[in-house]
């Protein structure tokens, strides 16, 4: 018999240590996460460079301002199904399979991209936002709480009517 | 079952050190891995964060044992069964589809799909080789003088 009494005990020294050092080490990280002072998604803005994260406020500001080019990640179906008024549809899993620059030079000068995708936990638009970035955009902000929350603020929207 | 010190001790050099290297890469960035654990949406966010701050730990731990050679054969079975976890998880996630329609994985995406579960498979088969020879200095349990029948 392979799991004697013996690989029980080393196994419960190896993990118990691992977890006794994995906690020492990230004691200042737990007392930031207990704060609540993580992102609850737990995305830092350093794995995607050149994505500013912003909240619904500050979306709202930049589309009633009209200084903000609502940009939607997410694919055409759903782009077409219905989206905040006024965004460009940039599906991020065509783009990166094609000429992101292309898609980087038909942004708006002088207007801050907001990117967005169906809200929650999607991370469409962080990775659109990351591959814009590599691409030589400027300045972009992502919209996290995305679809979800914009339709549930009841805020303007529009979709793509079917051509008959 | 292989016998050949040598061999078994570069099974040992190549699973210990891939541990230690995945467990290194990981200790660096704990957010960015209770990230990619939540993503998989077995866990709820507390979960994934403690994963995230202790399992890079245990990878290295038993990665670097398994090398040195310290409690060789825990370290081989602890090690197997991380990655029989791994294979169940890759799998479960690719039959619920969870990366279809979203992109949702971010640059691990790519990752968690067949070449990830043949790897680990790959990996699996050389840890348990190790697992199966035995103990250092003791006989494997099959090479063991066996009684004669009466």
């Amino acid at each position: 018999m392979i799991l004697t009494k013996r690989f029980w005990r080393e196994a419960g020294f190896v993990v118990g240590l691992g977890a006794v050092v994995g906690l020492a080490v990230n004691a200042r990280l737990i007392r930031e996460y207990i704060k609540g002072g993580l992102n609850p998604a737990f995305i830092s803005e350093r794995a995607y460079p050149g994505a500013v994260l912003i909240s619904l406020p500050e979306a709202e500001d930049l589309f009633a301002g009209g200084q903000g080019i609502f940009v939607d990640a997410r694919s055409v179906e759903e782009f077409q199904a219905g989206h905040i008024a006024g965004a460009m549809s940039m599906p991020y899993e065509e783009i990166r399979n094609t000429d992101p620059e292309r898609f980087v030079a038909a942004l708006p000068p002088g207007k801050m991209p907001v990117v967005y995708c169906s809200g929650g936990d999607c991370l469409t638009s962080l990775a659109l936002a990351k591959l814009f970035a590599e691409h030589g955009a400027g300045e972009i902000r992502v919209f996290q709480g995305g679809w979800e929350e914009w339709i549930a603020a009841g805020l303007p929207r529009e979709k793509v009517d079917d051509p008959e | 079952m292989i016998r050949n010190k040598t061999l078994l001790f570069i099974l040992r050099l190549l699973v210990g050190g891939l541990f230690i290297y995945a467990g290194v890469l990981k200790v660096a960035d704990p957010v960015d891995f209770a990230r990619d654990i939540s993503n998989y949406r077995l866990v709820p966010p507390v979960i994934a964060f403690l994963t995230a701050l202790v399992l890079p730990w245990i990878e290295i731990l038993a990665g670097a044992l398994l090398v040195l050679g310290v409690f060789r054969r825990t370290n081989a079975l602890l090690i197997a069964a991380m990655l029989v976890f791994f294979i169940v998880l890759v799998a479960v996630t690719m039959v619920r589809g969870i990366d279809v329609d979203c992109g949702c994985f971010g640059t691990f995406s790519r990752k968690a799909d067949w070449t990830l579960i043949l790897e680990d498979a790959v990996m699996l088969f050389m840890v348990l080789q190790v697992a199966l020879a035995g103990e250092a200095g003791k006989p494997a349990p099959a090479a063991r003088p066996r009684k004669p029948l009466p």
